[in-house]
């Protein structure tokens, strides 16, 4: 009997003590009075920024600041001697600079184990002092009032320059942000052209054919005939054109509107689809991009390509496409500018290898059609209760000041703590402009004002280093005409990727095409998962010719009977 | 033998000895591609150019797994894990099994203790409670989140109380007759005779430790507390592009070294590749279900 | 009374057990209200509003429960079924096998897949089985066109169950061969003198022999009929697949823990957790009468 009791009492002690620690909201880490919104202010004691009136955005605190942060890390990056995802040359930097030290609570790699880790923090009410979010987490982390009210520190630190990129996107990142008249999160502000999907094609390929660039759907599947037909990749390896791996999308879409590497998105817009998308029909009314007539017919041609043997019989299953297409052996893919950033060691190791990109395929009408990408997509959110705010805002103008400084060969800018991209909305047309007008000889380093020079902030960099990596003719974008020994390997990646890349868009006309929406609905927050499932295997289905062309009407019928329908009522009444 | 070998039993036998040698080739498959990717040539191994034998063969992978200081960090976390969670949990096992191994009229108690055990073996409050039950406890970022966090292995106690129920009565009654109480029969008694049935679970809860990834990546914050498994996992599958920034995209783009990664895996079945076949004269004891004797 | 101080001393040896138990296994069970609450993160388990069978009834709406809780059970069936009549069938003919010296070498090594994790083992599978792989190569020696093989939804509950099997059967092979070596000898010698060849003994005497080990394996492999397994699958599967391939908890993992439906999830798992009691009371229930086995 006595037993009996003690048994009940421990288990009712542990049980409270579950209780407790659940409910209070902080959990582990230091214990904030969670009524208080403005801390900003008000707890001045630590913090060497007394006054109200001080607000350097790049004020240097005169008592060490701690700010604990959790991170997402690339398992595959070596770090130099001495350095780590805790203690690097970017922590080294800021706690020089700001006197903030940076601390990393927990890490986790980039993709799905970040999301977990984020996900569990935000469900355990457990917020490191500051982290990169989603948008989705982003909300959730409102709904559950975790977040602090960045505004004042926001009004108050943010640097010139990093307002003038606030400022272009026409209000739009901040209001992303803001819930119930207050700002939750530093938002990035995101470069239009990494939206962007060029089609790259392997020039050599072409010459050697003496083909041009696909200008049309059909010249582009003639194109693609000719390089199976003519085995390009050689051994009977050839992939005429690359397609999504098992963890990629066949289209951006708005909740992920960008950076969509080996995707179709051109060949869609080619037929005025905008799969993805919330957009007006013809009669003005609010409809989901993926369920019209239109992305009916790219799926028609998409399948057309695919029983034709010229789209990589793998796509989705595939582990990673970029193998096939670093490898040689594909033609043909499509994706942002930057998609051959990081491709010094494939043309040193076959200097022959010519990648250009194409604004193309034009549509029925000749011309081109561009889905855009959403202003913000990336977020800093800060916990609720957390002293110094204004320290991340700090952290991001120093970022956005410095950052042509950095070594970045020896550690990329990415291990920058709690970085948000914060750019300019033309950063890549402004640069392209001018390093060809650097090139011409029309213009130096001198022409550009100091405020363009902090604005476009690599802009210098870029100047610099194009005239060692481009050699002439300048006009001339094939590989041949392009300087990668010693010195020059490190710039030619971005250098490459911005005059291949970014060029493309400066020359061609487009018309751009917004999402009505770019972040989740409440209803959307139960009903999209399965939606989208649909959606995804249904249209690959398609693509593979497992399903005929026309079950996209049955598709249609499904979609709108398990939730479609009332998720674009919503969506209508939130854009209206 | 009695019976002389019919002609179709001659034959029967040689089919018999090449299937089986057939079934038993294609079980060394894995570990033998594993370990020709790890001896290859990076390039070779990316372009899917490796078959059965090494193409390119050098060892350079594992000269530089030997100065990859995170590999052999989370090595050793793995061993203290084995060590720690293997110790703490047989003697658990063990010493629960005992008393449930009781009939009913020497331990009254005893159906209702199983049936929490099975409760327990089939009910969960999914991951949020228990990552939250965990963090109350303190025990977030340290080994023994690892050790313990997977709870009492419900099945291994199963299979030893089945073991201790089918050893031989005369042996306990004797004991009690000669004075002998419970603590003296479990420990003097019938461990000695449970060699078979404990190395076994020490084996299934060894390699359960060991293999365990996902434990370690929800409740380890920090990269250098991971198990090794859990850090060849973020190796082994590949990122998803979606939740990826641009930064990220670009940091990420280099050239993985997949016959690296195959090196890590295969050093990473090395150790229980080699205490298995020591163990294994134990399992085929250890595992009689009391079926035998049925 | 000799039985009181016995009894004390079982509870004594039950304490570290149950505690463990407790701490880490009972307490988080009450996480189960979560399945009738609206979880918010900000209020926590005990602030979370209430809304009793909501998210069981929006559960099965979707159609995805259905199919998902379908494949789990299919997966599993074929996994059991499988994982008993090839290890059944493999260490008979091991048993048979004339060249004894041979026997233990097999034995260690058909073991060996066992100790390789999914992690590992699902990628080189995924390669093999590729469309490039070796497997369509072999195929393509034979005039047959590639197989998309992880591709195709009527394909993959065998894929998976059969290279579950592959990685598996060493295991259960040594239960089957500690049975069989159970059987008395002296009944084949007897046998034998009476005139049965092999293929009768097998019939009448190993078989028979080995009957309460089949039925005592296939009672315990019940438990694990909504365990079609995680790892495996969800390393193995892609969007093609979903219909066949989507199993109970990697439907619960992306609801869940990507996209933090926590109530939906859990309301899901407890579904599980109760088909899976009642499935296991039922095995063992069979299993008593039938095999006169006796858990309790």
């Amino acid at each position: 009997m006595k037993k009996k009791i003690i048994a009940i009492m421990l288990v009712l002690l542990l049980i409270c003590l579950t209780a407790c620690n659940t409910g209070s909201g902080n959990g582990v880490s230091s214990n904030a009075s969670a009524s208080d919104n403005n801390s900003g202010t008000d707890s001045q004691e630590e913090g060497g920024n007394a006054t109200a009136e001080d607000n350097d955005p790049f004020g240097k605190y005169e008592n060490p600041v701690v700010l604990k942060i959790g991170r997402s890390i690339d398992p595959l990056q070596v770090y130099p001697e001495g350095q780590s995802p805790e203690s690097n040359q970017y922590t080294d930097y800021i706690k020089e600079q700001l006197n903030i030290e940076i601390e990393v609570i927990w890490s986790a790699a980039a993709g799905n184990d970040y999301k977990q880790k984020v996900n569990l923090a935000i469900a355990s009410n457990d917020l490191p002092d500051a982290m990169v979010v989603e948008n989705a987490q982003m909300r959730n982390a409102v709904k559950a009032d975790q977040l602090e009210d960045l505004t004042k520190a926001f009004d108050d630190y943010v640097s010139p320059v990093v307002k003038s990129f606030f400022d272009a996107t026409d209000n739009q990142a901040v209001s992303d942000v803001t819930f119930d008249g207050k700002m939750v999160a530093y938002p990035n502000t995101s470069v239009a052209a990494s939206g962007i999907h060029n089609m790259w094609i392997r020039q050599d390929w072409l010459d050697e054919l003496g083909l041009e660039a696909p200008k049309t759907m059909e010249e582009l599947k003639e194109v693609a005939q000719a390089f199976l037909d003519n085995d390009m990749a050689g051994g009977g390896n050839t992939i005429p054109i690359a397609g999504p791996d098992t963890n990629g999308k066949l289209y951006a879409n708005f909740l992920a509107s960008g950076n969509n590497t080996y995707g179709f998105d051109p060949i869609f817009s080619a037929f005025q689809s905008y799969p993805g998308y919330w957009i007006h029909n013809e009669n003005g009314e609010v409809v989901y991009g993926s369920i019209t007539s239109e992305t009916k017919d790219a799926l028609a041609a998409l399948a057309d390509l695919y029983a034709s043997g010229l789209i990589d019989k793998e796509i989705g299953i595939r582990e990673r496409t970029e193998e096939i297409v670093k490898a040689g052996k594909t033609g043909m893919f499509f994706g942002p500018w930057h998609a051959v950033y990081s491709w010094l060691d494939v043309v040193q190791a076959d200097p022959t290898v010519n990648w250009q990109s194409y604004l193309l395929p034009l549509d029925s009408d000749g011309e081109v059609n561009l889905h855009m990408n959403a202003v913000t997509f990336s977020y800093c959110v800060v916990r609720k209760g957390y002293e110094h705010p204004e320290a991340v805002i700090k952290m991001a103008n120093l970022l956005v000041r410095d950052e042509q400084t950095f070594d970045v060969s020896v550690l990329p800018v990415a291990d920058y703590p709690l970085r948000v991209n914060n750019a300019v909305r033309d950063e890549c047309e402004f640069t392209v402009s001018a390093l060809r007008d650097v090139l011409n000889g029309d213009k130096t380093l001198d022409d550009f004002t100091d405020l363009e020079k902090q604005v476009y902030k690599l802009l210098v960099s870029d100047i610099n280093a194009v005239k060692g990596v481009k050699t002439e003719p300048y006009d001339d974008m094939n590989i041949a005409n392009w300087n990668f020994d010693g010195d020059n390997s490190t710039a030619w990646g971005r250098t490459y990727a911005l005059l291949v890349g970014c060029g493309p868009i400066v020359d061609t006309e487009y018309n751009e095409v917004y999402s009505l929406l770019y972040a989740q609905t409440p209803l959307m927050e139960s009903r999209w998962v399965n939606l989208k499932k649909l959606e995804d295997e249904t249209f690959l289905k398609i693509i593979m010719g497992i399903e005929p062309v026309d079950s996209f009407d049955a598709f249609v019928d499904e979609w709108l009977d398990i939730g479609g329908a009332d998720v674009t009522a919503e969506v209508a009444d939130t854009v209206s | 033998m009695v019976e002389k070998p019919t002609v179709a039993s001659k034959i029967f036998d040689i089919f018999n000895l090449i299937f089986l040698l057939l079934i038993t080739l294609v079980c060394i498959l894995p570990i033998w591609y594993i370990l020709m990717l790890s001896m290859s040539d990076k390039l070779a191994v990316s372009s899917g150019a490796v078959g059965l034998w090494p193409v390119g063969f050098n060892l350079k992978s594992y000269t530089e797994i030997l100065k990859d200081s995170r590999f052999w960090t989370s090595f050793w976390n793995s061993i203290m894990r084995v060590i720690l969670g293997g110790v703490i949990g047989i003697l658990a096992i063990v010493l629960t099994a005992f008393p449930l191994s009781r009939t009913k009229a020497e331990f009254p108690r005893r159906n209702f203790f199983m049936w929490v055990l099975i409760i327990c073996m089939l009910f969960s409050g999914g991951l949020v409670p228990w990552y939250l039950n965990i963090k109350n406890l303190g025990l977030l970022d340290s080994i023994w989140a690892l050790v313990l966090g997977g709870g009492l292995q419900v099945f291994n106690v199963i299979l030893v109380v089945n073991f201790f129920r089918n050893l031989p009565k005369e042996l306990e009654e004797a004991a009690w007759v000669d004075g002998a109480e419970p603590i003296y029969i479990l420990f003097k008694l019938f461990i000695p005779l449970s060699l078979p049935v404990i190395a076994t679970v020490s084996l299934f809860t060894v390699v359960y430790h060991w293999n365990e990834y996902f434990q370690g990546l929800v409740l380890m914050s920090r990269s250098e507390h991971y198990p090794l498994q859990t850090y060849i996992q973020q190796l082994v599958v590949p990122a998803s592009a979606e939740n990826l920034t641009e930064e990220q995209m670009l940091a990420m783009a280099t050239l993985s070294n997949e016959a690296l990664n195959a090196a890590k895996v295969f050093i990473a079945m090395i150790p229980v590749l080699i205490i298995y076949p020591f163990a294994q004269k134990y399992f085929v004891h250890g595992i009689t279900l009391g079926s035998v004797k049925g | 009374m000799r039985n009181k101080r016995f009894t004390r001393q079982y509870y004594l040896l039950l304490i570290p057990g149950f505690l463990w138990l407790l701490l880490f296994s009972i307490i988080p069970m009450f996480g189960i209200v979560m399945a009738f609450q609206d979880f918010n993160p900000g209020k926590g388990i005990f602030g979370s509003p209430f809304i009793g069978l909501d998210n069981f009834r929006y559960m099965l709406k979707l159609k995805d429960v259905k199919s998902i809780f379908f494949n789990t059970v299919f997966i599993s069936m074929l996994k059991i079924v499988a994982n008993l009549a090839v290890p059944m069938i493999f260490a008979l003919l091991l048993n048979e096998l004339r060249y004894k010296k041979l026997a233990k070498p097999i034995q260690t090594i058909v073991y060996l897949p066992h100790f390789i994790s999914w992690v590992v083992f699902a990628s080189i599978l995924l390669n093999i089985f590729g469309y490039n792989g070796p497997i369509n190569t072999i195929l393509s020696m034979f005039g047959v066109d590639p197989v998309l093989f992880w591709g195709r939804p009527n394909l993959f509950p065998y894929l998976v169950a059969g290279t579950d099997v592959w990685k598996e059967f060493g295991y259960n092979t040594i239960i089957y061969l500690a049975a069989l070596t159970g059987i008395d000898p002296g009944l084949h010698e007897a046998a034998a003198l009476d005139g049965a060849g092999r293929f009768r003994r097998l019939l009448h005497i190993t078989l028979p022999g080995i009957k309460t080990t089949v039925i005592l394996l296939v009672v315990l492999s019940l438990r694990n009929v909504l365990n079609a397994g995680f790892d495996q699958i969800f390393i193995l599967y892609n969007p093609l697949v979903y219909s066949t391939g989507d199993i109970i908890d990697t439907w619960v993992y992306r609801m869940g823990i990507l996209n933090m439906q926590y109530s939906l999830s859990t309301a899901v798992g407890l579904l599980k957790s109760v088909v899976s009691l009642i499935l296991i009371s039922t095995s063992y229930f069979l299993a008593k009468k039938f095999a006169g086995y006796n858990l309790f």
